[in-house]
């Protein structure tokens, strides 16, 4: 492992403090996460190419700069595909100026909004490029772009750099829980194997790095357990399945084994024996959570709420709500260019989300969709979830100085809002509003806990 | 699901362990149960439409977009696609300038909700009761997209009951000495937790189920009312305010009910029948356009736009103390029912 980071282990070796000093550069602030972080696989990378650890998807490649690296797969929308396949990049500075008309049911041809100041794709994306003498190393590759320069790609998915992010670590440009079906052709953070044993992966939660079979059945430990003894035994295994070790498995790292009878190894991870929960109905059911001392289990959490937040229960899961337990949604949004450029961030043009939450008239917008004020003094704990400051008549960023400036909360640097059509803490009324279900310009609830909508969060 | 599956297997035998329980049918101690497996509005359809439809069928967003942007090429998203967005998400009353065509038929599913006989009432296709009150069915009625077999609506709201869990809803009848007839019998609505117990093709819901009643998050669904049974039809008291939680297409939702009914024809294995209400205008809606957006509804040529006024304009229930303007519409849905066993958490 790259010596990327001081990292060093207390108590019973559960807590691992990851400190950002090393590869910071310079005019860079220090950054700390703490608690334990998600353990890779090494593997070969390009010169001056590293592996960070990311608040949200765990660890994430880098360029020489910390730059989290990207790639753009072929996604299919309701009319063609978009994104890039192996080996071709698709993402140039040309600046596109019609609709592509690949979701219904508006046709292709119509002018796209703010065209004197639309980005190219690679204004927002600017491609690896690599050296005239780089040369292929594992699974990485070199890829032509038409001008004759050469970019780097991983697994032949030509590989980018978000203009969003900002130090090592940032993942503001895309997440890997996005890519549903109706999504936009989202870009996503590429990063390591997790290392965990076979059987088991790791999945993107709003809670953190969630542990799962290989089957995406998310996976349990029980407070009454340790490294060495289990208090789940007899009827206990009627509803809790513990999960196996083959006999030629050894351990290492995070994960050992418990031999919980004669022949037959549990596989253990962080000193917790691990199971899985025979009455969640789904694969992505997290209902083994009900059960007193039974919990779900993180390679690494997401960083804390900001305080003045809560956690409401709905009639269809935990949703995180504001100080009063109403609802908190987040804005997505991707055109319909063949670029799929992203207008959910403040920096993106405005137009699709003012006509959305206000019919174009920024007023309305803040009547019926309010921003999540921060309260004053409120600072961010995290990268994931700061305070910003926004002007609510363009809807970008703005001066802190500025006159009619809203400090708002903002989650991975987008704002968060609250929605006036609901009454009560609960309701959830404004989840889906907008187009494509809320997926490409529209809200979508800030789900915390979903045993109902497929894992989709 | 082969887990989900085995251990429904061995609820099933643990149900079925000991020959007099096995014996003593669906309902024990006086208590049956049973699972909604289907659920669609009412629409009364006649084979080529000219009852109830004689002016044809609704335009929907597409062929409204071509009608009013024939030359789009040139104008912008602002002036086409967002216009069009912004009037479904941000809807008004007034007139959108297309023919809106309502049922006009006179015979229509559904109850007499308000007792009365109106000029507006439609006539119980097969028993020629008057004072059916159904005005959902007067807005959707000649939108293909909720018409049988294949609208849109038809084929994902009511396969939603099936795949969803969130949709679970179910009844208890308590009290019941008699399924053909009781004076008296108690109706509960709770949510189920569970997956359903189907044959092996997985389309068809076998009665003999097991269902926990979800207590973790469906508790502010329970309502309880009173029925009677009177030749094996069940007919319940109002219940003044039901939500029904509705998941067709991936949005998790609701819609709301007020002054809300059964009536069933019972049988020991299930029931068909239909429940009917008056339906939240403003939730309603929603419902429909946050689970479909433009795509689906285009689909089932469905305009949002237009379709919210229709339903505005024939909402005639509820009106608001400071408008007068009506905010609920009458309703029916049939509704198909197969017995389950409710468990309720103290019999584990």
């Amino acid at each position: 492992m790259k010596s990327w980071c001081n990292a060093r282990r207390a108590g019973n070796g559960a807590l691992l403090t990851i400190t950002w000093l090393a590869f910071a550069p310079a005019g860079h602030a220090e950054y700390s996460l703490s608690g334990p972080v998600e353990a890779w696989v090494d593997e070969p990378m390009p010169p001056g190419f590293q592996v960070f650890p990311s608040e949200l998807e765990g660890p994430v490649f880098a360029d020489s700069q910390g730059r989290t690296l990207y790639e753009w797969p072929l996604h299919k929308q309701r009319n063609g595909y978009s994104g890039e396949s192996p080996g071709t990049p698709a993402c140039y500075d040309d600046v596109l100026t019609v609709t592509a008309g690949l979701m219904s049911p508006y046709p292709a041809g119509i002018l796209l909004p703010d065209l004197d100041n639309r980005p190219s794709c690679t204004d927002l994306w600017p491609p690896v490029l690599a050296t005239i003498d780089a040369r292929p190393v594992g699974r990485w590759s070199i890829v032509g772009r038409r001008d004759g320069s050469r970019q780097w790609a991983y697994r032949d998915q030509p590989l980018y750099t978000s203009s969003l992010d900002r130090e090592p670590g940032d993942v503001f440009g895309g997440q890997n829980n996005d890519a549903g079906g109706d999504d936009p052709a989202y870009r996503v953070p590429i990063g390591p194997a997790p290392r965990v044993p076979p059987g088991f992966s790791v999945r993107s939660t709003r809670k953190g790095r969630l542990l799962t079979t290989d089957k995406n059945e998310s996976v349990y430990a029980f407070d009454g357990d340790s490294a060495t003894a289990t208090a789940c035994r007899d009827e206990c295994t009627q509803k809790w399945r513990p999960l196996p070790a083959p006999a030629l498995a050894h351990g290492g790292g995070d994960w050992t084994m418990l031999e919980r009878s004669p022949g037959f190894h549990q596989w253990v991870f962080r000193g917790q024996p691990l199971y899985d929960y025979l009455l969640d109905q789904e694969s992505w059911s997290q209902q083994g959570n009900d059960e007193p001392g039974w919990r779900n289990v993180y390679t690494q959490l997401a960083p804390s709420l900001p305080e003045s937040f809560t956690v409401q229960p709905t009639i269809a899961g935990d949703v995180l709500a504001d100080s009063r337990g109403m609802t908190i949604y987040v804005y997505n949004c991707g055109d319909d260019s063949q670029d799929q450029l992203s207008c959910d961030h403040p920096d993106d043009t405005q137009v699709y989300r003012l006509a959305m939450c206000g019919g174009g008239d920024w007023r309305v917008c803040l009547d019926n969709w309010p921003y999540v004020r921060a309260a004053e003094g409120a600072i961010g704990s995290s990268r994931t979830w700061r305070v910003v400051t926004i002007d609510p008549q363009t809807g970008h960023f703005a001066d802190p100085k500025a006159p009619g400036a809203l400090r708002v909360w903002a989650y991975r640097d987008r704002p968060v809002y609250t929605y006036a059509g609901d009454r009560n803490p609960g309701d959830v009324n404004g989840g889906g509003i907008g187009e494509w279900r809320g997926q490409r310009n529209g809200l979508r609830a800030f789900w915390l806990r979903d045993d109902f909508m497929r894992g989709g969060l | 699901m082969t887990r989900i599956f085995a251990f429904a297997v061995a609820c099933a035998l643990s149900l079925l362990a000991g020959g007099a329980a096995a014996e003593e049918g669906p309902l024990r101690d006086g208590t049956i149960g049973y699972v909604m497996t289907n659920l669609f509005w009412s629409v009364y359809q006649t084979e080529d439409a000219k009852e109830e439809c004689p002016r044809g069928f609704n335009d929907g967003p597409r062929e409204q977009f071509e009608k009013l942007f024939p030359d789009h090429r040139g104008m912008t998203v602002e002036e086409t696609q967002l216009l069009k967005e912004t009037e479904t998400w941000l809807p008004t009353a007034e007139p959108d300038g297309f023919p809106f065509f309502e049922v006009e038929g006179r015979h229509s599913w559904g109850m007499n909700l308000d007792g009365e006989t109106g000029p507006n009432d439609f006539i119980h296709p097969e028993s020629g009761a008057e004072g059916i009150d159904n005005e959902v069915y007067r807005a959707v009625g000649c939108i293909i997209g909720f018409r049988g077999p294949d609208g849109v609506e038809f084929i994902f709201q009511d396969k939603a009951i099936i795949d969803e869990r969130y949709n679970r809803m179910m009844i208890e009848l308590a009290g019941v000495d008699d399924l053909a007839n009781d004076d008296e019998v108690t109706v509960t609505l709770y949510r189920g937790l569970d997956t359903l117990l189907t044959d092996g093709t997985g389309l068809k819901v076998m009665p003999g189920g097991s269902q926990r009643v979800d207590h973790r998050w469906g508790e502010s669904l329970i309502r309880k009312t009173k029925g009677r049974i009177v030749d094996s039809v069940l007919t319940t008291e109002p219940i003044p305010e039901v939500v029904i939680p509705w998941q067709n297409l991936s949005v998790p939702s609701i819609h709301l009910f007020r002054d809300f009914r059964f009536r069933l024809d019972l049988r020991a294995e299930g029931a068909t029948g239909i429940v009917a209400g008056y339906a939240d205008v403003d939730t309603w809606y929603k419902q429909l356009i946050r689970n479909d957006s433009t795509h689906h509804l285009s689909n089932g040529q469905i305009s949002g736009v237009s379709l919210y006024k229709a339903l505005r304009r024939l909402a005639d229930a509820y009106p608001d103390p400071d408008t007068g303007a009506n905010t609920a519409i009458s309703t029916a849905l049939n509704v198909k029912l197969t017995q389950v066993f409710i468990v309720h958490p103290d019999q584990g």
